[in-house]
């Protein structure tokens, strides 16, 4: 039996009187690429934030790869590759040398990695970040969460600005790092992608969550997580 | 952590050598000018010093005006007072918040990186960069004395109180900074006209202590008290007070900094 990557029990996290997560439990299995879906503002960023330690959440417990999330923060995220919904960076640095930065901070020498990300990926390494497109800035957010090879992917609504092309790319490298024994936790609203590329997946909806019975939704059943 | 750091300072490179020139540049022009105006300096240094309370205020009723340093005290003392005061509290004051105002943070803290580690680095590069400003504004002005003393007869800096001014002066930035780094701890956008208008709060407090007889007994929670120039090259010494004043507000500053941020939500 696969071993859990992601353990999240009973998570709740509020914003003063506003609502972020309500008891939040959360199982994904090690090789799982886990669709995670639900409509804006249910909770499913403030549920990825808490795992990455950017939130301090009031109850629960949150454990990755074995560790407890805020006693080791600094040992799971040498092994976690994150993106974020909305890829942003230093105005003035160029791409490459961000690239290098989130090397250089892990502690590790991830140039030929990157050197095969950003071929495949199509990166101009010589560019600024302020003369980027969204697009061109999301596939340097995905050579930064991929470079070192992190044995848990975790990604916030990653395609949004990727062209098509870049979008086929990007899930051939998921089920290349996957296959080679790594997780992926998938935000996404895109249902073609949780039919296509997820092995399982949960619904967030107002702060809670309700695992799935399987990652292959039809259209109707989709859009009805979406209604009030 | 040194990436961190050596990322913080090249960010801050352009602002440095901007701010270093500007203030050092307009310090060494103040100072050139003394060899032009020294002629009328007699008759001003008396009309200056018989003032009252304004005299009081700009130190002209202890150091006259028409000597070196009394010009560089009066002079000098406003510019880099003022200047360095606000480049301190500018640099400080977005150190932290940016990474928020700028969505930069959830780049930044999703490295193995602690929080801590990422305060540390940045508080060293602010450290760093106003022992550089202050090395490049005395250099100036060490020029702009030379240049004078090598002109005008009698013209003389005493190198202890020039000195020992311009170490007060780095004491009083590191101070302001650590003021202005708690509040960036403690927001998510960038408050740059905060920070300036701290530095102005904090000088015109200075100098309003130094006319109203009863905030003198006041003055020594400000900054400016043991920095004030022409208390220094009148050779009064600063007071107790006021140098453990600086050291409890900067300390305790540094450590809400610290204990605030690591406990905090981070915006995204």
């Amino acid at each position: 039996m696969a071993k859990n990557v992601i353990e999240i029990k009973n998570l709740t996290k509020n914003y003063g009187r506003n609502r972020g997560v309500i008891d939040v439990s959360l199982e994904v299995s090690e090789g799982d690429i886990f669709g995670f879906i639900g409509p804006n503002g249910a909770g499913k960023s403030t549920t990825i934030r808490s795992m990455m330690g950017f939130l301090k959440f009031n109850t629960g417990s949150i454990k990755i790869l074995g560790l407890d999330s805020v006693r080791d923060r600094n040992e799971i995220l040498k092994n976690v590759g994150y993106m974020p919904s909305e890829a942003w960076f230093y105005p003035d640095m160029r791409a490459g040398e961000v690239i290098e930065y989130a090397a250089r901070v892990r502690g590790i020498d991830c140039r030929n990695e990157a050197a095969m990300l950003c071929e495949r990926l199509k990166v101009d390494r010589n560019k600024k970040i302020k003369e980027l497109s969204l697009g061109n800035k999301k596939k340097i957010s995905i050579v930064c969460s991929m470079q070192h090879r992190p044995k848990l992917f975790i990604f916030d609504e990653p395609t949004g600005g990727l062209d098509p092309l870049m979008q086929k790319h990007f899930f051939e490298l998921i089920d290349e790092y996957v296959n080679e024994g790594a997780t992926c936790l998938l935000s996404t609203h895109v249902l073609s992608e949780v039919n296509k590329y997820c092995k399982s997946a949960a619904i967030m909806r107002e702060g809670r969550l309700t695992m799935l019975e399987s990652a292959a939704i039809d259209d109707d059943t989709f859009l009805s997580f979406y209604e009030e | 952590m040194k990436y961190v750091f050596a990322k913080e300072i090249k960010m801050n490179m352009k602002s440095l050598i901007i701010w270093s020139l500007s203030v050092g540049g307009l310090g060494l022009f103040c100072i050139i000018l003394y060899q032009s105006m020294q002629g009328d300096m007699k008759e001003m240094a008396d009309a200056f010093s018989n003032m009252g309370a304004f005299s009081d205020a700009f130190g002209m009723s202890t150091l006259s005006i028409a000597s070196l340093k009394g010009y560089f005290a009066t002079e000098v003392g406003a510019v880099h007072g003022l200047g360095s005061a606000m480049f301190a509290a500018v640099i400080a004051i977005n150190m932290i918040s940016k990474e928020e105002e700028g969505h930069t943070g959830e780049f930044l803290f999703a490295l193995p990186v602690s929080r801590m580690k990422v305060l540390i680095s940045k508080a060293l590069c602010i450290i760093v960069m106003l022992v550089v400003f202050t090395v490049i504004c005395t250099g100036m002005y060490y020029v702009g004395i030379n240049i004078i003393e090598a002109n005008v007869k009698g013209a003389e800096m005493p190198a202890g109180e020039f000195i020992r001014y311009m170490m007060m002066q780095l004491l009083m930035n590191l101070e302001i900074a650590a003021i202005c780094y708690a509040i960036s701890a403690a927001s998510r956008r960038s408050s740059m006209g905060l920070g300036i208008g701290m530095a102005l709060i904090l000088y015109f407090y200075d100098l309003i202590g130094r006319v109203v007889p009863d905030l003198k007994d006041y003055l020594f929670i400000g900054p400016y008290s043991y920095a004030n120039a022409s208390e220094i090259f009148s050779g009064i010494e600063a007071s107790t007070g006021s140098l453990m004043m600086a050291v409890v507000v900067t300390i305790v500053m540094m450590g809400f900094a610290f204990w605030y941020y690591d406990r905090r939500d981070l915006a995204s």
